[in-house]
């Protein structure tokens, strides 16, 4: 006998369990939160071939590629990360699927860390795909071998959606054994996959009739399910970790859980509402279902009740109940947590990112054109050194505009723009290329590059500055010799920790009336160990004069000493990893390093 | 039936290791399990939370206002704030360890320590410095440990879901290092036996 396995897994790891059981061969991604967790799982099955690749873009590429000769890929992005692989993705998914394609989108309703919250089931309908939607993990991990069963089935790329929540939360999952899936090579002889005319157009009418074959099929779909309930007249429609949060409240109500979201049936559907005098939809963001409905001709709510922003927790799924007149009690209202002292996310103790924020805050510089990164955090407090923060690389392209407008007004003003490393390789250079290219005389505009050594903001993945810029490694050059191979005359090179070298360099750049590009070095803290001796303060030299509290390092303190009338700074000694900025910012020299120590697990690497 | 526990801590500290932790054991005891850990902006220094549910069968991985049985509170002013989920008659398990947060370092805000005081007075709370003992035993790291074995204590003495000690021995075990198995053992047990409970 069989005995069933049962495991904990987060939603994430539950699609890379998944892919692993449906013989899954290719999985690419760029990391980006939620979805960075599949990448990292797939990782561990030997059977599966996973890169992080260099954007989304080619990610989805990759994965393209793989499908074309048959083998079961997949793609795994946060939301945005479609905006970028967007073009080869609008016309692949003309073209038939050989091997089972996946596109796996983590919306993040409530921007928990994202820079919006764009609704990616209009993006699978956009490039008609089909749509499936997990409601916990065990349905994570069979929704996509049911996606890739559904891709061949149908030769359609299938998207499955699952939101940030369900993507950390973890659940019981069955366990099974993987599958191997057979390759069939990639068809070159009917030209299918060359999306040019006249083949495109015809394309379109496959395109058409596959969606209509799988809007027949869901018909009968197993994944949507109907739960009727005796004695109401009223039927929710819903999907995902939504339907859990419901049964937690347990109206009176009939449900119908959709799995497979897009396209919904229109025979089914109006077989089931037409049993019920009202039909209402629940779902975060935009009201997709409900528009769907709607063009079959189905009367439905939803939005009325139901926020078009944030998630949709037990309070206010309660609360758009009662407004419906479903629930007869209004829920008292009770705040999920208490107002009391802001903790912002904050630079990590070590950070080389914290020198570089606390120079351009003492600089004469008023702006500063932010990207994504761990350095978007300068934008919150102590720091507030970032005036715009839009998207991956896009940091470069609105100097050069902002810096002509300016120009164009009489305002020569400095401009300082920041980009980090894995940034500058996702999307970053082409702009760099576009810059040289509309290069402009005395275009008064200051480049910093944040090279930290690895993409740190998502759990510090392998990047294009991960290397060791020799003949064994992926990359020959860093960034700077990168820059002036194609041209660029003016770029200097910094290690961010000699605070009073950076500074300088700074000032004199941001001074420098023309094009200048700075490489600030420092390997990020956390991924690379920093684990130095600690520092510690001398109060009886300390003036109080806060230099190295500004910086925000977060084991600095004020703190009262015995015997001193004033606060004095402190360093907490078992957080200090020892980077030695709060010494080189004090005034009076009050701050100091231990002994050296044999610490374990040393692996810092230096400049 | 379900006992609902909520975690409160600083980003860094290992709160999405708790909660795996945590969850494994109660599989392992053959409840049904879910949990939440939100990984917001930044993986350090900001706020982190999570939780677990245990019970016969959990549809919602989310705990509703008023409805945690004990509060793991990792930092007290992590603590404080999330302590509006706590029923009644919850509990907390405190890490008295502080790690201050930019208004309070900037001198902009005060720590909010009375607010403390005053919830420690509310909730029964079973309160330690797991970050000074956990050096003692070795290592700052074996400090949630410490707080599983306090949270394994009240677990048990709670009565509705306990979780017996091999098991939540077997799943530490299986979520740390080797060679740091022994210590964190040391430290589970230092949690289980913690004074309070005699």
């Amino acid at each position: 006998m069989e005995t069933i396995e049962k495991i904990m897994l987060t939603g994430n790891q539950a699609i890379s369990r998944g892919f692993y059981e449906a013989g899954g061969l290719i999985a690419t991604s760029y990391p980006g939160s939620p979805t960075v967790g599949i990448i990292e799982n797939t990782k561990a099955y030997e059977t599966i071939y996973s890169e992080f690749s260099t954007n989304e873009k080619v990610a989805l590429e990759v994965a393209i590629g793989g499908s074309f000769n048959g083998a079961r890929s997949m793609v795994a992005m946060k939301h945005v990360g479609v905006n970028i692989a967007a073009d080869p993705l609008m016309t692949f998914t003309q073209t038939p699927i050989n091997g089972g394609f996946l596109l796996v989108t983590g919306d993040d309703p409530g921007l928990a860390s994202s820079q919006n919250e764009q609704d990616n089931r209009i993006f699978g309908k956009f490039a008609n795909m089909g749509i499936l939607d997990p409601s916990d993990s065990q349905e994570a991990k069979d929704f996509t071998k049911e996606a890739l069963k559904i891709s061949e089935k149908f030769q359609t790329p299938m998207m499955l959606r699952i939101t940030s929540r369900l993507c950390h939360s973890r659940s019981v999952v069955e366990v099974k054994e993987r599958k191997e899936k057979e390759q069939s090579e990639m068809d070159t002889k009917t030209g299918e996959y060359c999306m040019i005319p006249p083949g495109s157009r015809k394309a379109q009418f496959f395109m058409k009739e596959r969606l209509e074959k799988l809007e027949k099929f869901a018909y009968e779909i197993e994944i949507n399910k109907l739960e009727l309930k005796q004695e109401t007249d009223t039927l929710i429609v819903t999907s995902g970790l939504l339907y859990n949060n419901l049964k937690e409240i347990a109206p009176n109500v009939s449900i119908w859980k959709l799995g497979l979201i897009y396209p919904i049936s229109k025979e089914k559907a109006k077989e089931i509402t037409s049993k019920f005098n009202r039909v209402i939809v629940l779902e975060e963001m935009m009201p997709f279902i409900e528009n769907e409905l709607q063009l079959m001709g189905i009367e439905c709510e939803g939005k009325k009740y139901f926020s078009f922003t944030g998630e949709l927790d037990v309070p206010d799924i309660e609360k758009g109940l009662y407004n419906a007149g479903i629930i007869d009690n209004m829920p008292e209202r009770i705040e999920e947590f208490v107002e009391t002292v802001a903790r912002y996310p904050v630079f990590c103790t070590g950070c080389p990112h914290r020198p570089t924020f606390d120079i351009l805050k003492k600089s004469k510089t008023k702006i500063i054109i932010g990207d994504i990164g761990c350095y978007s955090l300068s934008a919150l407090p102590p720091f507030e050194q970032s005036n715009s923060i839009i998207s991956m690389g896009a940091s470069i392209g609105i100097t050069k505009g902002l810096r002509k407008a300016k120009v164009l007004n009489d305002n020569n003003e400095p401009i300082v723009a920041v980009i980090g490393d894995g940034t500058f390789f996702h999307s970053g250079l082409p702009s760099f290329v576009n810059l040289l290219h509309n290069k402009e005389d005395n275009e008064n505009i200051t480049i910093i590059i944040l090279d930290n050594r690895t993409t740190a903001m998502t759990g510090g993945q392998h990047n294009g500055s991960s290397g060791l810029y020799n003949e064994k490694d992926d990359m020959k050059v860093g960034i700077k010799s990168l820059l002036e191979g194609i041209g660029f005359d003016r770029v200097k090179e910094i290690n961010q920790y000699d605070y009073k070298s950076a500074k300088k360099l700074f000032e004199e750049e941001i001074a420098y009336e023309g094009l200048s590009i700075i490489v600030a070095n420092g390997p990020c803290a956390l991924k690379y160990n920093m684990e130095e001796p600690y520092f510690y303060v001398d109060p009886e030299i300390c003036i109080s004069c806060r230099s190295c509290i500004r910086t925000g390092c977060p084991p600095l303190r004020m703190i009262e000493y015995e015997g001193i009338d004033k606060l004095k700074s402190s360093i907490d000694e078992d957080m200090c990893v020892g980077c030695s900025v709060c010494a080189q910012v004090c005034p009076v020299n009050a701050i100091k390093q231990s002994e050296k120590i044999d610490r374990e697990g040393g692996e810092f690497i230096g400049n | 039936m379900a006992t609902n526990i909520m975690l409160g801590g600083v980003g860094g500290q290992g709160l999405v290791l708790m909660t795996k932790i945590i969850c494994q054991a109660g599989l392992m005891d053959q409840y049904d399990v879910k949990s939440n850990d939100v990984v917001g902006l930044s993986q350090r220094g900001g706020m982190v939370w999570g939780n677990v549910r245990i019970g016969d069968k959990i549809y919602s991985p989310n705990i509703r206002p008023k409805e945690a049985d004990i509060l793991l509170g990792m930092e007290p002013l992590e603590a404080y704030r999330w302590c509006s989920l706590l029923k009644d008659k919850g509990k907390i398990i405190l890490n008295s360890k502080r790690f201050y947060p930019v208004p309070v370092q900037q001198e902009q805000e005060k720590y909010p320590e009375e607010d403390i005081e005053s919830m420690k007075k509310r909730y029964e709370t079973f309160e330690i410095n797991a970050f000074d003992e956990g050096v003692k035993l070795g290592k700052k790291q074996v400090a949630n440990v410490i707080l599983i074995g306090i949270l394994a204590k009240v677990l048990e003495n709670e009565g509705e879901t306990p979780i017996k000690v091999d098991i939540w021995k077997a799943s530490i075990k299986q979520n740390v290092p080797t060679k740091a198995i022994d210590m964190n053992m040391n430290a589970f047990d230092l949690g289980y036996n913690f004074p309070r409970f005699y």
